[in-house]
């Protein structure tokens, strides 16, 4: 009897140690899951109603500007990671940190609405000034590795104020960021998406 | 003979060294310049070498991925000016260009950041790139006085425009589409394009009648676009920048709501017309090139290996992963490839073997909304860049056992785990871009306060 529980004892830690292992080895399941659980929240989270705005022309830009938000990758870097993934709760709401010796360490910005912690505190000229030329409101050029400016760039003005369009309408999330500091002490380069610690810590 | 010979070494050293002396007394001969000189390196550095490079030649970090790619200074050739023909730009040209920035790239408008003193520095700074300036005089043109717009003007302009034969390049309606308007390139070797004249807030040069007759008046130095000064008289020239400035249409955010509606249907049905300049655009605007090239070190990307791939992700726990090569080697890049098989990767992240891509860091999941008109764009722009044999690596992946130790600090101790996606290296041309440095400002206050106190 005794033999039996000591054996059925080994067999569970065992199963336990095994089954962790497995757990750790399959999360996140990027391989398993079909290709559509990473697209479809993607999807999902770009395409809040816009219907809700009034001024027909002002809809229009922010619909056109909603499409190329879906196919750019401003999420990647402007929308927090969570354990598994984007957190989509708050879409575009900033705080991926990255740094390097040199220049310094920067956090992607808040790109909501809000007041306080958001993208309200910018004027259109200042945001289309960002995506156009990398300059900050306050005159600092961005690291072009950092924020992929160089890209948006080459966006016509009339799409760019699509963009902008639609970033004014999104929902407002109050989070802020850290804001840019030169020269860290950062032992080494490091780069998204991997900052889950580093987000907990923060909420 | 010995003494002659200790007395000459003296006398020769003492002349030395007087000569010497008197150099370093007179080179800073003016404490001033120098204060000048400094500050507008420092600002250039800071706001200007992202772009245009530490020493002028346009080669910045950021500079691989624009379009039209910023000035090199070096060559002393200048697209926007007052001046004749293949004369240097005037110290006000400079300055314009500076504040206004130029409207459709990404040359900024400089003027709520740098002003006063800081502009000529920056300014006088940009000029020690470049012998000419020293050794020339611009010559400015002669502006006749202008003639206002009317509809005289503008029915007289518009035959001046067929006379001039600005179609040929511009298109009959303006738009950019002439015939001869194809893979033009400019003196420094990249890609230009007859600028869409019914689109005046991209005149880099500014949308004033003023500013259209300069640009015909005076050329655009190094580009395909000619000067026409002599060719008609004054008169004409003027009527041809009025007819040029009404053919102006109106902007999306001046449009009504069935303006807006059937302007985004006509784009829509452009794009489908021509699918490689819609898919360049696409590529250009969503940065494939900016993971798919190869970089140095110190994160230069370097030119001419646009979306041939090369860019290193290590994503630890991960492995290492290399974006890959887009061009259409037969070998090593997409040539062979269907166009399924294209779309298949970049918008399910299916590799052609079946190898499932992580979400990240190529953003397929962002890509799988594009339309399936926009897919096949940039499937056919693909095809057309020029191929380049480079055969990327096969992904990295750990050992098993660093795998699991790798998750379980990320998932379970939660440790923040630096990642060197991007090779690390200090960057030697690229300045920390921060703030300009305090002292630099404080000499030049200083001196300031000094022309004040000089002035009667
Ligand atoms: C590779 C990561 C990355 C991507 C992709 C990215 N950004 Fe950013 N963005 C950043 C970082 C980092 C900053 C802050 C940089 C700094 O402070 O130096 C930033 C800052 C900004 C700002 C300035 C916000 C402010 O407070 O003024 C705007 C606007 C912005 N991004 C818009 C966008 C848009 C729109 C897109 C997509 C088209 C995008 N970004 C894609 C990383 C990214
Ligand atoms: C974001 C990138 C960027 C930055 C930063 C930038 N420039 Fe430029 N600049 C450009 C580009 C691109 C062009 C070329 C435009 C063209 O060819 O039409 C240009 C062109 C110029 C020209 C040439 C105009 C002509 O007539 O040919 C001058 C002068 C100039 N820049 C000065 C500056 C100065 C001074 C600074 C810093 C205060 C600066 N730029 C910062 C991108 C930049
Ligand atoms: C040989 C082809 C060619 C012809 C002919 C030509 N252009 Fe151009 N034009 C160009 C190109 C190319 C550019 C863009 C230059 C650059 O890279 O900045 C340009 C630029 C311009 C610009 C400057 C817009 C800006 O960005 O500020 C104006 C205005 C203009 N052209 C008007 C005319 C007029 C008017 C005529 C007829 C008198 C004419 N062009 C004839 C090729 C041509
Ligand atoms: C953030 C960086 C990044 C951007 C931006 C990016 N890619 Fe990729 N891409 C990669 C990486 C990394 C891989 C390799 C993935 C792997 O091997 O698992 C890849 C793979 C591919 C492949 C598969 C090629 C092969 O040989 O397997 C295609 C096709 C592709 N990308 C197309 C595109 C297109 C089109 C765009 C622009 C719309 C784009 N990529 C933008 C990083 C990027």
């Amino acid at each position: 009897m005794k033999k039996i529980l000591k054996w059925i004892a080994i067999g569970v830690v065992c199963l336990i140690v095994v089954g962790f292992i497995a757990f750790l080895y399959l999360i996140p399941p990027f391989d398993m899951l079909p290709r559509e659980a990473f697209s479809q929240p993607h999807a999902a989270a770009v395409a809040s109603s816009l219907d809700k705005i009034n001024d027909p022309v002002e809809r229009a830009l922010a619909k056109r500007g909603q499409y190329i938000m879906s196919i750019s990758d401003c999420n990647g870097c402007h929308t927090p990671q969570g354990d598994q993934g984007p957190n989509w709760d708050e879409y575009l709401a900033g705080g991926a940190k990255f740094e390097m010796i040199k220049p310094g360490t920067a956090h992607s910005r808040n790109l909501t609405p809000d007041k306080q912690t958001g993208l309200t505190r910018r004027t259109d000229e200042e945001v289309k000034r960002v995506l156009r030329s990398g300059v900050f409101h306050d005159g600092r050029i961005f690291e072009p590795t950092f924020m992929p400016w160089p890209a948006f760039t080459n966006m016509t003005e009339e799409d760019r104020h699509a963009l902008v369009t639609y970033l004014r309408h999104i929902k407002p999330i109050k989070h802020d960021v850290p804001e840019w500091s030169p020269n860290s002490s950062a032992p080494l380069n490091s780069f998204y998406p991997y900052d889950y610690a580093e987000h907990e810590k923060k909420k | 003979m010995k003494f002659f010979s200790r007395g000459m070494v003296l006398f020769f050293a003492g002349t030395c060294w007087i000569g010497l002396g008197n150099y370093l007394l007179s080179s800073p001969a003016d404490p001033n310049d120098a204060a000048q000189a400094s500050l507008g390196k420092t600002i250039f550095d800071a706001r200007c070498s992202p772009c245009h490079g530490i020493s002028g030649k346009g080669d910045g970090a950021a500079s691989a991925l624009l379009n039209p790619r910023p000035r090199n200074f070096t060559s002393g050739m200048f697209k926007f000016r007052s001046t004749e023909s293949g004369s240097l730009p005037t110290d006000d040209d400079l300055m314009t260009t500076v504040k206004n920035g130029l409207y459709g790239t990404a040359m900024s408008d400089w003027a709520p950041f740098i002003t006063g003193d800081s502009l000529k520095a920056v300014v006088n700074y940009m000029k020690t790139f470049s012998a000419r300036f020293q050794n020339e005089k611009p010559h400015p043109v002669h502006i006749s006085s202008q003639i206002p717009s009317s509809a005289a003007s503008i029915v007289a302009g518009k035959k001046v425009y067929a006379k001039l034969q600005c179609a040929n390049c511009h298109g009959t309606d303006g738009a950019g589409a002439g015939v001869i308007a194809k893979d033009f390139k400019d003196n420094w070797d990249f890609e230009t394009n007859a600028v869409n004249l019914i689109e005046p807030w991209t005149f880099r040069g500014g949308s004033s009648a003023r500013d259209i007759y300069l640009r015909f008046r005076t050329g655009v130095d190094g580009t395909p676009m000619p000067s026409y000064a002599g060719t008609v008289s004054e008169k004409e020239m003027w009527d041809l920048a009025n007819y040029v400035v009404s053919i102006g249409r109106k902007p999306v955010w001046k449009m009504n709501e069935n303006e807006i509606r059937e302007f985004y249907a006509k784009l829509d049905a452009q794009a489908k017309a021509d699918p490689v300049e819609r898919g360049k655009y696409l590529v250009r605007t969503i940065g494939c090139a900016s993971c798919h090239s190869t970089y140095t070190d110190d994160l230069r990307l370097v030119e001419g290996t646009q979306l041939s791939g090369g860019l290193t992700f290590d994503l630890y726990p991960f492995g290492k992963y290399v974006a890959r090569n887009l061009t259409s080697d037969m070998e090593t890049g997409l040539g062979n490839w269907t166009d399924q098989e294209i779309k298949r990767a970049f918008t399910q992240g299916i590799s052609r073997d079946g190898r499932k891509f992580l979400p990240f860091p190529m953003a397929w999941p962002a890509y799988a909304s594009m339309k399936e008109d926009d897919q096949n764009a940039i499937v056919t722009y693909l095809r057309t860049v020029p191929a380049v044999h480079h055969k990327i690596p096969d992904p990295e992946k750990p050992n098993i056992f660093s795998y699991l130790w790798g998750k379980f600090r990320m998932l379970i101790l939660k440790e923040r785990i630096p990642s060197p996606a991007y090779p690390m290296k200090e960057a030697t041309e690229q300045q920390p871009v921060s703030q300009i440095s305090p002292s630099a400002t404080k000499n030049f206050a200083a001196r300031a306060d000094r022309e004040k106190e000089a002035r009667p």
